[in-house]
């Protein structure tokens, strides 16, 4: 096993001995939630401000279905990832046509009718007071209940998760993909039928993204409304640009540092989202490429020093 | 109106500098509460009517030349990290500066209370708003239309590169496009003031608003942005007279809408 | 980087299983049993960020006045940042409880956010009080953790339009604009049911959403109504913004309006005095309280801050209180004990005499009613209103939804 793999298995289970079990799975969540944002804006190229969109719509459905339904977690998960992938291919297919300045506002623009449909349908979603009340089913005799095995499950999804994308991306799809947001004439005119493809981006994202909304739902047994707003789409865009976009890591370190950062600050200062504000805006003046570039930056001068 | 104010100056920044402006919700902000120290410490409001938005305008001149200007090459992800930051830093700022508790500011005497004007109650206040943001918005167009500067601008958001392939200073052009977005906004805000009063999370409820407007008008079209404003609040005000709850949804609705059938926007060239 | 088999997902994924099934992960650090840990989740970011250092500074001030203890043991007050978001409260909520040893939890300022706070007290059996605002705490998801210090929206609902009508009993065209969810709902329908025993007519009912900020076309459709009174049932940043519009209009001071659910200091102080002519309040406490505990509490807190304490610190403050005293009667600090102890307690306060009631959690206490003061006759520059009547009718059984509070 290589470095990067080892790295991960020793976060994986050092993480829950230097923060709360809570806050290492949310890391975890969010950072499966960044893997499918990432195959869209950092392989594909398509800026999407409205990951939220698919997130929470398969919080809602799943937390609903496990609520009033009594489905098991099995269930629950796989239809969150079918909602997910369904609600990404509605938005993708409204969206892959456009480019630009314009595909931006209309993911959000789209993101945000679904939010003002979550808030105003308040029987189903219970509005602006969330939809409360979302157990964590057993599954072939687990209690997820207790904190520490909720994480397991967690970050054995997440390991999986991020096996696939690695697959993913490496595929020729990925390849594909890569292509498109390099040059999408020239892949046009290599013979892609490239809008397809960018769907094909978007419901894989989406299944992320919704497979992200159901644990998260599950974890704090609510599906707070901002879980759908546009505000989250934002912070799962700002965590994968810090960690670095197009790379495959970039989203794990992005959530692990956006989480980690946000949650220790707050309790310091509670003007902390000024601290956030200059920690973007340094990002953008010195480090594009985000903290994986920064990590490859300081390894290429390591050596180059050790060579002179 | 105020709409259209918001989006004329969102829509100079996306048109020429290509660039989704989150910071322009905290640039309005920071034009309300500058308005409301002005006014309180020289005590005469039309005179901080003129020197607020100036003072907006010369910090969107200072964001320009520190930040943005680096940006343009960048991709639109690093932009919007970059302008969402930019806005956090700016309203947090106003909290440290003015505190989290809102207040209000009144309008001048003379433009206080309400009018009849035979159909209908109207505030004095918001007449005098329609017919000041008219004006500015008059004389933004002759700016653009009849003046050389604004030829060369509007010729900036056609073509970058005949414009400066022409020897004409195009970063220079992005300074000042950037500084009157800032000054529409700061004045824009200014305006409001008194008849929303000052809180904090007045620039993030704009801003939505705004991104709407340059959408619907389409980019960098200046004239569609205006056309786009006025539409807006009337279907605002349309739907909120007759279901309310819905009055929020319905902007982000006509917008989905309105680019899926028109993608380059109800007015849009590009 | 080397490509990353599957054989060793497999393997990290029984790894993980195994560890967490047979050992078991190291457990957190525990506080010290000895301690009593009381949350305070005070929202410093989001739409109540200007109101959440308030009422830390409220309850800091109540556990002072204890010297930090009770039944002779210390206690650590931990503060959180809710946010004012259903998400981030409960997540952080969680983690006091689980990290560190909370077991007590107060606020937050918001209702909606507070319900999802209740339901991880339900889950995490810790108890859990919070000031009001929506009626289904101690009302259709009423259980038996949490508890409601505010007045039940009946009792706000009885007092305003009662004192109200007394002071003005020609106004019997009212229109109403409120706030579209719960707690909107829930005052609207006791006004309009007490307001039927005054013979008002309602020519008008508006619901705008929660976070409004442009009220002109509200407002315009209640000046066309011709209305002898303007009530609004929404609260912080809506009831300003919507009592500046009707200023703007002209609709006050020639028509009253009543802002009938009001934090009372905290809004009026955004206001300026010409906008808060005519205005009447209805509010859950306001600082010139007839009461020895509230003559007390505002000296100490003036003196401390330089201005009198607005409802936000007082309500933090009146809840530390009720729940020090829950301690002292129930002599452990154990959570179902304190419960006990609290159900059908009987204590005096800032407000006067509050009792909470042991079938619904639901506070028994007066509620106040104000007229705002003209400029000229403000002694100071918080000197905003007189209150002119208080009222406690608690709400009659008929309405009640908490059928049954439930067990541990």
């Amino acid at each position: 096993m290589k470095k990067p793999v080892l790295f991960l298995l020793a976060a994986v289970f050092l993480l829950p001995l230097v923060v709360r079990p809570a806050i290492a799975s949310e890391i975890w969540i969010f950072a499966i939630f960044g893997l499918g944002a990432n195959l869209l804006m950092g392989y594909t190229g398509l800026l999407s401000f409205g990951q939220s969109t698919f997130f929470g719509s398969a919080a809602y459905v799943a937390g609903w279905l496990m609520k009033v339904q009594g489905v098991n977690a099995f269930l629950a998960l796989a239809a969150g990832i079918g909602v997910g992938a369904a609600s990404a291919a509605v938005v993708g297919y409204l969206c892959v046509q456009r480019s630009g300045l314009y595909f931006i506002m209309l993911t959000f623009a789209l993101n945000q009718l679904f939010y003002f449909t979550a808030y105003q349908w308040t029987s189903i979603t219970g509005g602006e007071d969330g939809m409360p009340g979302v157990p964590r089913p057993e599954f072939f005799g687990v209690d997820f209940k207790d904190p520490v095995i909720y994480y397991a499950l967690v970050s054995g999804l997440f390991l999986l998760s991020l096996y696939l994308m690695k697959r993913i991306v490496e595929s020729p799809l990925g390849k594909i993909l890569q292509a498109i947001r390099e040059n999408e004439v020239r892949a046009e005119a290599v013979g892609y039928a490239v809008p397809r493809f960018k769907l094909l981006a978007f419901v894989i994202g989406g299944a992320f993204s919704g497979l992200a909304g159901v644990l998260y739902a599950m974890l704090f047994g609510i599906v707070p409304l901002e879980s759908i707003s546009f505000v989250f789409s934002g912070n799962v865009i700002f965590a994968t640009l810090i960690g670095g976009s197009g790379s495959l890591y970039g989203p794990v370190i992005g959530s692990f540092v956006f989480i980690w950062l946000s949650e220790s600050m707050s309790t310091v200062w509670a003007r902390w989202p000024l601290l956030l504000g200059v920690a973007f805006v340094l990002v953008v003046m010195f480090l594009r490429g985000g903290l994986v570039e920064a990590w490859t930056r300081f390894w290429t001068w390591r050596s180059s020093k050790l060579k002179t | 109106m105020l709409y259209a104010l918001m989006g004329l100056g969102l829509s100079l920044v996306t048109g020429i500098l290509n660039i989704p402006n989150f910071a322009h919700g905290a640039l309005f902000a920071v034009g309300a509460y500058l308005l409301a120290t002005v006014a309180v410490a020289l005590g005469n409001f039309w005179l901080a009517l003129l020197i607020a938005p100036l003072g907006v305008a010369l910090l969107g001149l200072a964001i320009e030349y520190a930040g943005i200007r680096r940006l343009y090459a960048a991709g639109h992800d690093y932009q919007l990290l970059f302008t969402f930051g930019l806005a956090l830093i700016l309203s947090e700022s106003i909290i440290l500066i003015w505190g989290p508790i809102g207040s209000s500011y009144l309008p001048p005497e003379i433009l206080r209370g309400g009018m009849d004007l035979g159909f209908t109650m109207y505030p004095k206040y918001r007449l005098f708003v329609m017919v000041a943001a008219g004006l500015l918005i008059f004389a933004t167009w002759l700016f653009l239309e009849k003046t050389r500067y604004g030829a060369i601008m509007r010729a900036g958001i056609e073509n970058k590169e005949m414009v400066s392939l022409l020897g004409i200073d195009i970063r220079m052009m992005f300074t000042v496009a950037f500084a009157m977005g800032a000054y529409l906004a700061g004045i824009a805000g200014a305006l409001t003031a008194p008849i929303r009063g000052l809180n904090p999370g007045m620039g993030p409820d704009m801003l939505g608003i705004a991104f709407v407007v340059v959408a619907l008008g389409g980019l960098g079209n200046l004239l569609g942005a205006i056309a786009a404003g006025l539409i807006i609040g009337v279907a605002q005000a349309l739907v909120a007279a007759y279901w309310t709850e819905a009055s929020t949804v319905v902007i982000y609705a006509v917008m989905a809408v309105i680019l899926l059938v028109r993608p380059q926007g109800l007015f849009g060239i590009r | 980087m080397k490509k990353l088999s599957r054989r060793d997902v497999l393997k990290a994924g029984a790894g993980v299983a195994a560890a967490s099934t047979v050992a078991g992960f190291p457990s957190i650090l525990r506080a010290q049993s000895k301690e009593i840990v009381i949350l305070g989740l005070w929202d410093q970011t989001g739409a109540f960020a200007d109101v959440g250092p308030i009422n830390d500074r409220g309850m800091k001030m109540a556990l002072e006045e204890r010297g930090m203890q009770v039944l002779g043991r210390p206690i650590k007050y931990i503060t959180r940042d809710g946010a004012t978001q259903a998400g981030t409260s409960t997540r952080r909520t969680e983690e006091a409880v689980d990290g560190d040893g909370a077991k007590f939890v107060i606020g937050p300022w918001s209702s909606g956010v507070a319900l999802a706070v209740s339901e991880v007290a339900k889950r995490k059996k810790v108890l859990h009080l919070f000031s009001g605002g929506t009626e289904d705490i101690s009302g259709a998801r009423c259980h038996r953790y949490s508890f409601q210090w505010a007045a039940s929206p009946y009792t706000a609902a009885k007092t305003v339009v009662d004192s109200f009508m007394k002071a003005n009993p020609k106004a019997k065209r009212w229109h109403l604009l409120v706030a579209d969810y719960a707690f909107g709902w829930s005052v609207e329908k006791y006004i309009k049911e007490v307001g039927k025993t005054h013979g008002i007519e309602f020519v008008g009912a508006d619901r705008h959403p929660l976070g409004e900020r442009e009220f002109s076309n509200y407002v315009q459709k209640a000046a066309a109504n011709k209305p002898d009174a303007v009530a609004m049932v929404n609260f912080g940043g809506d009831a300003v913004a919507g009592a500046r519009e009707i200023f703007n209009f002209g609709l006050t001071p020639k028509v009253p309006l009543i802002m009938s659910w009001s934090s009372g200091v905290e809004e009026l102080v955004q206001l300026s005095p010409e906008i808060r002519q005519n205005i009447w309040v209805g509010s859950n406490f306001y600082y010139t309280a007839d009461t020895p505990g509230a003559k007390e509490f505002v000296k100490n807190y003036s003196a401390k801050f330089g201005n009198p304490p607005g409802y936000a610190p007082s309500a933090a403050y009146s809840m530390t209180r009720l729940l020090l005293a829950g301690f002292d009667k129930a002599k452990s600090p154990e959570v179902q004990d304190v419960i006990k102890a609290l159900e059908g307690i009987e204590v005096n306060d800032i407000v006067g005499r509050m009792k909470m009631d042991a079938a619904t959690h639901q506070n028994i206490r007066p509620y106040f009613f104000m007229r705002c003061k003209q400029k000229a006759a403000m002694k100071h520059e918080t000197d905003f209103a007189d209150i002119i009547a208080t009222g406690d009718a608690p709400l009659p059984k008929e309405y009640a939804a908490c059928k049954d509070i439930g067990s541990f």
